[in-house]
């Protein structure tokens, strides 16, 4: 599935994000969460527990559902935690 | 022990920085007095203000752009030498003695003491739950706009836009604006009901014409409105790849045969707005259940000041009220506040008052379209987890009920409901209706769950900063027994 960035919007020269590894491209200012959906990433973590796959859902920070492992910190928030190059996402 | 956390001084501190908390800051500071407005995100504004986040300037298509750019306007009268704004600063509680306020923000704590402290702390999404709701690809509707409004990114290609209330068609509207396919919204009330509560608002002419233009423009794109319908599953294995859809009948029961089927990646759901109450619950203020929306909020008086002396509450958190009310709620409080301080304002206070109280009342009726009866938790089956965060299933909990767990804080215990990471902002509504419902309760007597600091998992070293006057402040008396700081930097 190709999530997608509004069209018409002008997002400055594009930079570049890990997420597990592989490399996709963010624009200053996104979301880690933004930009992982951008590239078709929707999954953030898989819980401890169970290891159920979880992803984006509230969006202003109150869920802790979209928490990802962020250049080595855990428990990060993907959904108000804005991009920087080079940034080393984990989803676990 | 270590005292790491910088000691602040300020007038006047606003939690928040939503329509609320942006218009009390303005007022206060026009009139003279020192503020300190502190927000969460990386920008103030609010949801309902979102600001897009983006480092160049941001068009947005359709009525996507509409309220940042009121927002902005409004934004703007911060730039006041009155007003200190602090954002991406959580904070995270308020000292119970002498009430002031833990901030941890860039990685610093800090301690905040105030002379006047206004919660504008806004509201969260109520939510139900229902098979596979965990997957990735279901969202709130709300997450659903702010994806779109504050990262210009649609979060997803085909829609299913389920709950009740305006919002649902709001949401839709602006997905199909963003170049989204909306398949159907599932309405939980008949239209009947729907229409009828909608003539309630007779008289607020700009949001019964959103409404009817909202209606118009999913008609012509062809989003159907299911009335009586309810999403019962969320189909695929890693994340969303389907939906599935009933209708009910108007005891609440699932129609047999009435099952539809859907192909899609994206759900979005929402079943209205709940005050965000932590830190007025933690400093002491009494708290009133609100019959309009259903929810608890925060009590004040004729000048919004709570029932601890100092302390204000404005906008959601003193009962569900919308935009409107906010941003006069805020200027009240704001003039009020300055005013208790000394300061004289050139506003015109009778006038606010009259406004306000005029507001307050036609929105009472707004709670009529978000309300629902809690007889819709018996299509939630046992094996659907109730609580994202620990995983507690409906069956646990209905189990509990029955042997007598009829406030949330009794089912904490005995399943850790409340004690993830949420610490029940998602599950705690859930389960009150599941408790109303099981046992029977009348609504008023079902408490939300104790707040406790921190009021949202924080990074140890900010709490192991955070030292109080005369006396050492340890870890565990802020989390004891609580177990959510656990991360570490």
């Amino acid at each position: 599935m190709s999530i997608m960035r509004i069209k018409g919007i002008d997002r400055g020269e594009p930079i570049t994000i890990q997420v597990d590894g592989k490399e996709i491209t963010a624009f200053a200012g996104e979301s880690i969460a933004a930009a992982m959906m951008a590239s078709g990433l929707r999954t953030t973590q898989m819980t401890k527990q169970g290891g159920s796959p979880r992803g984006y859902f509230c969006g202003m920070g109150a869920c802790f559902d979209c928490i990802a492992t962020v250049d080595g910190v855990d428990n990060v928030r993907t959904c108000n935690t804005p991009v920087h190059p080079g940034c080393e996402v984990e989803t676990g | 022990m270590n005292a790491k956390a910088t000691l602040k001084q300020t007038e006047i501190a606003i939690v928040g920085a939503g329509p609320a908390g942006v218009s009390a800051a303005i007022t206060a500071a026009q009139a003279g007095a020192k503020v300190t407005l502190i927000d969460e995100n990386a920008n103030p504004g609010g949801q309902y203000f979102k600001q897009p986040t983006l480092d160049q300037p941001t068009q947005l298509p359709g009525n996507l752009g509409t309220n940042a750019d009121k927002g902005a306007e409004l934004i703007s009268g911060l730039e006041h030498p009155g007003i200190e704004l602090l954002t991406n600063t959580m904070v995270w509680g308020i000292s119970e003695e002498d009430h002031h306020l833990k901030l941890y923000g860039r990685g610093e704590s800090e301690s905040l003491k105030a002379d006047r402290i206004i919660f504008a702390s806004g509201a969260y999404e109520r939510l139900m739950p229902f098979q596979g709701w965990t997957l990735p690809g279901v969202m709130t509707a709300g997450g659903a706009q702010l994806m779109m409004k504050s990262q210009g990114i649609l979060p997803g290609q085909k829609f299913l836009v389920a709950g009740t209330g305006p919002l649902l068609q709001l949401a839709a509207v602006q997905l199909l604006e963003a170049g989204g396919e909306v398949e159907a919204i599932l309405e939980l009330q008949s239209k009947k009901e729907f229409l009828l509560n909608a003539t309630k608002l007779w008289g607020q002419w700009d949001k019964l014409g959103q409404g009817l233009a909202n209606q118009k423009k999913l008609k012509a794109s062809g989003v159907p409105i299911k009335y009586r319908h309810v999403i019962t599953r969320a189909l695929g294995d890693r994340e969303v790849e389907g939906a599935v859809s009933s209708k009910i009948d108007s005891r609440g029961r699932i129609c047999p045969r009435s099952e539809d089927v859907y192909e899609l990646d994206t759900i979005c759901i929402s079943y209205g707005f709940l005050p965000a109450t932590e830190l007025p619950t933690i400093a002491g203020c009494e708290q009133f259940y609100d019959p309009a929306f259903g929810t608890y909020a925060t009590k004040t008086n004729s000048d919004l000041e709570t029932t601890v002396e100092g302390l204000f509450a404005i906008g959601e958190c003193r009962g569900i009220g919308g935009v409107s009310v906010a941003l006069i709620e805020g200027q009240l409080a704001g003039l009020i506040a300055a005013q208790q301080l000394g300061y004289d304002a050139d506003q015109d206070e009778t006038a606010l008052r009259k406004q306000h109280s005029k507001a307050r009342k036609s929105i009472e009726n707004l709670g009529r379209l978000f309300s629902f009866d809690p007889g819709i938790c018996d299509l939630v089956p046992d094996d659907v987890p109730i609580c994202r965060c620990e995983g507690v299933t409906a069956g646990e909990v209905r189990e509990s009920i029955r042997r007598g767990a009829w406030q949330l804080n009794h089912l904490k215990p005995w399943h850790r409901t409340g004690m993830g990471r949420c610490q029940g902002r998602m599950c705690g509504p859930i389960l009150q209706k599941f408790i109303i419902h099981e046992a029977g309760l009348e609504p008023s007597t079902v408490e939300p769950f104790t707040a406790r600091m921190p009021i949202k998992p924080l990074p140890m070293k900010a709490v192991a900063d955070y030292t109080t006057e005369g006396g050492e402040t340890t870890w565990e008396d802020h989390v004891g027994g609580y177990g959510v700081a656990r991360t570490e930097l």
